[in-house]
């Protein structure tokens, strides 16, 4: 379900879709990983396909890319049914989380191979993986085999793979994960730098947020080969439909507490929080429930004095973890322990009794299915 | 993955069809011939008539054939059993070694693997020649002082070309063993030397039991290939009293190309066949049930 | 003898107990490398026999005591072996047998590996269960109809005939299957999206990943064949078609038992494969595990 307000490519024709997966599902045996499900990619945009391991979005991208068979629907690229045309001719590129660099080949000729498969010219090879070379800043590497280059130069080498072959689209399965911590914060950023300068449509796949977040322009959240949320970083930040999308978004998490509704009016509800305070928080029109779960931000949690009488809760700091920029604060409370996002230069101690404030713009309230009310 | 199943068949006929042709012509149609003319009467060459179980019923009944199933279980015994432990414990020796060391002697015992049979059957017989055989400086005085010729003593036979086969074959079942006793991590031993186990401990209670699925693999590979044994028996009996040291191949093999009878050869070969797949099953359950325990 | 000297000062100190079991142990230690060396020494001996005897002249050769050395070092007897025996035709005849047997069985044993590994066809199961189920009969068994076959294609006698029934080669069909089968799917995958057909990716991507097996194999195919004696001997009947296994058995001359002779064209036989090994050891020794594994 294409939600988040998203043309279908039937208003402006500039925003046709490049890449349309239209009601596919995919069976393996009596298994099915993927119902009915139907999703668009802008041209020229960065797709971020995430959701835990499980949730099918590495099945999604091969289906794309052909390496998977469609058990039913179609795909299209470029308004071109592709469901029964081989990888090959779809005008796609893939980079590959283990990179699959050929070990027994140099640089140059990993590159080329897509090139040399064609029986294009050796000159044509050298040119063409020359010229993407310089772009990836991989020339000094040429003759080198992959065993001799680092992660981050193999991982350039296999995106220069895909680049030579001047794809329509590029397909990406969380070519970040076998980088330590500080080489993917390197490589996400070159990987934004290289959407930037080739304009190229992206379609990304990871179970990191983060890269999701940082990367992509529309992230596509998938729960068990279903579509749980189409939309822009913030859209899902922001306004989560659901409390699967809003819990895996955002680092710290979301804070989830079960609260009792005493009121509804449309526009607000009024809650009972663990402790005995009250609360109202905006849901939508046409929302009705008993109890439900509240979730807020640990951002939008804040330590005040614990004899304030606008705290939600009365609580103890746990612990506290000083990141510098921010400080983190676990705080036991009659809903549970909080997970709270201070100052940097916040001066609190272990033990310490405290009052939390709850913006209650930002919380939300999540029903019993989950959907946000 | 997407492909065209055509194109994918075609491919599959392309790698396949060398296989195909030279395992359907020559494997899988002389195995049907075999089971087909033990039935018959054919001589050699040409076509015989049926004869139902006729063949199996001489075999049964021919004293010579009973002599080389004997010969063969005989020879089996006498070689596997030995070359097994042999190997074993020259794999233990030569595993303690390091270096260059390691490689000449390993070299040492693997070298008579790589040679021809008739090349280990000229050495031998050179060493064992009853008249100028350097062995005969150790057989004439356990002989009351004369040389004795080894392959003609119908007893000494067997034992002969076995303790050859021996010498022969060592070396690939020491490789095997190297190799299952380097899979055993050194730490073992070191936690068993701290525990204050004696080495003789070490061996019945760590390392035999450990090494005990390449002792199973050497056995069994070793007693299927020696039932197939003729080279060696062969190149010693000549000139000498074959039927009293025959083989079942060498069996096979007087049947149908000396006494020209076809049929009957293949009804040996049937039974050869047979007996090595019943003694294959049965030694591999028994091994692995002792192993289990 | 230091040695006893510190064990006696030490043996007053807390510790030594330890010490001198571990002097004990290394006695043991001692006695089986001894005994190892000794073996290895035993083990090459007839070898070496054979071979210092190719370089003494007859008449040394049968003089009583043991001579471990030539008194006369003498090329002689390969000098009579090489110009009076038949031993070039029958090294050409080994050459092209053996070479032959190497070249096809590597190349159906590759393609029908990556056959049965990487795609999808009929009957598939059906054939690797028959490879698989074919260990059980023994190819000596077959050696009738194998002549039998032979002579309807009028092969006996001839190189051909002793080639065909050599090429049997399942294990070796085996060790491609299961080393295709390791190779990472992505790779696969990553060459398709590149566009390669099925030859391509055996040729450029498969064979290449695994070019250490195909040596291996090839080279104990090669020698396995060099050595083979059985089939050969009974497929040729004259001299000018045997191969050197089955030729140097042959070797009667006219003057009675010649013991020197008769060694020198079997070291002659030997010389090659021993090189092959002596220079591949690595490779040859890997063949063996990895065939061994299969059978097991």
């Amino acid at each position: 379900m294409s939600a988040e307000g998203a043309t279908n490519g039937s208003a402006a024709g500039a925003a046709a879709p490049h890449v349309e997966l239209r009601r596919v599902t995919k069976r393996y045996g009596a298994v099915t990983a993927i119902t009915d499900l139907s999703l668009t990619v802008e041209k020229g945009s960065f797709t971020a396909l995430l959701g835990p391991s499980g949730c099918g979005k590495s099945t999604l991208l091969r289906m794309i890319a052909g390496l998977e068979e469609i058990t039913a629907g179609q795909c299209f690229i470029d308004n071109i049914d592709v469901t029964g045309t081989p990888p090959a001719k779809r005008r796609i590129a893939m980079v590959f989380q283990s990179y699959a660099l050929y070990p027994h080949m140099t640089v140059r000729q990993n590159i080329a191979f897509s090139l040399s498969v064609a029986g294009q010219s050796k000159k044509v090879q050298n040119e063409r993986a020359l010229e993407v070379a310089r772009i990836l800043e991989l020339e000094p590497y040429l003759d080198r085999r992959p065993a001799e280059l680092s992660g981050g130069q193999r991982q350039r080498v296999a995106i220069g793979r895909a680049l030579v072959r001047k794809p329509e689209v590029f397909l990406f399965d969380e070519p970040l994960s076998n980088l330590d911590a500080k080489l993917r914060v390197q490589m996400r950023v070159e990987l934004a730098k290289l959407h930037a300068e080739l304009g190229a449509t992206m379609i990304y796949v990871t179970h990191d947020q983060t890269e999701a977040m940082t990367l992509a322009d529309k992230i596509v959240v998938l729960d068990r080969g279903v579509i749980s949320q189409v939309g822009s970083p913030l859209a899902l930040y922001n306004a989560p439909l659901n409390k699967f999308v809003a819990a895996f978004i955002g680092s710290p998490g979301m804070n989830f507490l079960g609260v009792d509704i005493t009121a509804t009016n449309g526009r607000t509800a009024s809650v009972i929080l663990p402790g005995g305070r009250t609360a109202q928080i905006g849901v939508s029109a046409g929302a009705s429930a008993r109890s439900a779960e509240l979730g807020v931000r640990p951002e939008h949690l804040t330590i005040v004095d614990p004899n304030d009488p606008q705290a939600a809760f009365a609580g103890k700091i746990a612990i506290i973890e000083h990141l510098g920029n921010s400080t983190i604060l676990y705080v036991d409370t009659p809903a549970g322990q909080l997970i709270v996002e201070g100052e940097g230069d916040l001066d609190a101690k272990p033990g310490q009794a405290v009052g939390l404030r709850l913006s209650e713009s930002h919380a939300r309230l999540f029903g019993e299915t989950g959907a946000t009310l | 993955m997407l492909r065209s199943k055509r194109s994918e068949y075609f491919t599959a006929a392309v790698l396949m069809a060398p296989f195909i042709v030279i395992y359907g012509v020559l494997f899988v149609y002389p195995t049907i011939k075999m089971v087909e003319q033990s039935l018959t009467n054919a001589p050699l060459i040409g076509a015989g008539k049926w004869v139902g179980f006729d063949n199996y019923l001489r075999l049964a009944s021919d004293r010579l054939f009973s002599v080389a199933i004997w010969n063969t279980l005989y020879f089996v015994v006498l070689s596997v059993i030995p070359s097994t432990l042999l190997a074993l414990a020259v794999a233990l020796g030569v595993n303690r070694l390091k270096g260059w060391l390691q490689s000449v002697v390993l070299a040492a015992f693997f070298l008579p693997y790589i040679l021809p049979v008739s090349v280990v059957f000229r050495i031998w017989s050179w060493i064992f020649d009853k008249d100028f055989g350097v062995a005969q400086y150790l057989i004439a005085p356990l002989n009351g002082g004369h040389s004795l010729s080894i392959f003609r003593t119908i007893p000494l036979f067997m034992p002969a070309v076995a303790f050859v086969t021996v010498w022969w074959l060592l070396g690939f079942n020491v490789l095997l063993f190297i190799a299952g006793l380097r899979n055993i991590s050194s730490e073992i031993y070191e936690a068993a030397g701290l525990d204050g186990a004696s080495r003789l401990t070490q061996f019945r209670r760590i390392t035999w039991p450990l090494i005990w699925p390449v002792t199973v693999l050497v056995f069994t590979i070793q007693l299927i290939l020696q039932l197939k044994i003729f080279d060696q028996v062969y190149l010693f009996a000549q000139g000498g009293r074959v039927d009293a040291t025959m083989v079942m191949v060498q069996y096979i093999y007087k049947q149908a190309f000396q006494m020209n009878k076809g049929g009957l050869a293949d009804a040996a070969a049937v039974v050869l066949f047979a007996l090595i797949v019943v003694v294959s099953v049965l030694q591999f359950q028994l091994l692995r049930a002792r192993g289990a325990r | 003898m230091t040695a006893s000297v510190s064990a006696a000062d030490l043996a007053a100190q807390p510790g030594a107990r330890r010490l001198a079991s571990l002097r004990r142990v290394d006695l043991a230690g001692l006695v089986v490398t001894l005994a190892t060396l000794l073996g290895a020494v035993f083990w090459a001996f007839p070898l070496y026999w054979g071979l210092v005897t190719t370089f003494k002249p007859e008449y040394e050769v049968v003089r009583p005591g043991i001579a471990l050395w030539p008194e006369h070092f003498t090329f002689a007897n390969y000098g009579h072996v090489l110009l009076e025996t038949k031993i070039g035709l029958w090294y050409v005849n080994s050459l092209i047998t053996s070479g032959a047997v190497t070249l096809i069985v590597v190349v159906m044993a590759a393609g029908a590996g990556y056959a049965i590994s990487q795609l999808d066809f009929p009957l598939r199961r059906f054939f690797w269960w028959m490879i698989l189920a074919s260990f059980m009969v023994p190819i000596p068994a077959l050696i009738v109809n194998h002549f039998i076959l032979m002579s309807q294609f009028r092969l006996i006698n001839t190189l051909a005939g002793v080639v065909g029934p050599q090429l049997i080669a399942p294990v070796t069909v085996i060790i491609y299957k299961q080393f295709f089968d390791s190779v990472p799917k992505d790779f696969r995958e990553a060459a398709v999206i590149d566009g390669a057909s099925d030859f391509q990716l055996l040729f450029r991507i498969y064979l290449p990943m695994n070019w250490g097996i195909t040596t291996a194999l090839a080279i104990i195919t090669f020698i396995g064949a060099w050595n083979l004696f059985l089939w050969p001997f009974l497929a040729v009947s004259s001299e000018d078609m045997m191969n050197i296994t089955v030729g140097i058995t042959q070797v009667h001359d006219a003057f009675g038992v010649q013991y020197a002779r008769d060694l020198a064209v079997a070291m002659l036989a030997a010389l090659p494969v021993a090189l092959v090994y002596l220079i591949f050891q690595r490779r040859v020794t890997q063949a063996i595990m990895l065939s061994a594994g299969i059978k097991g």
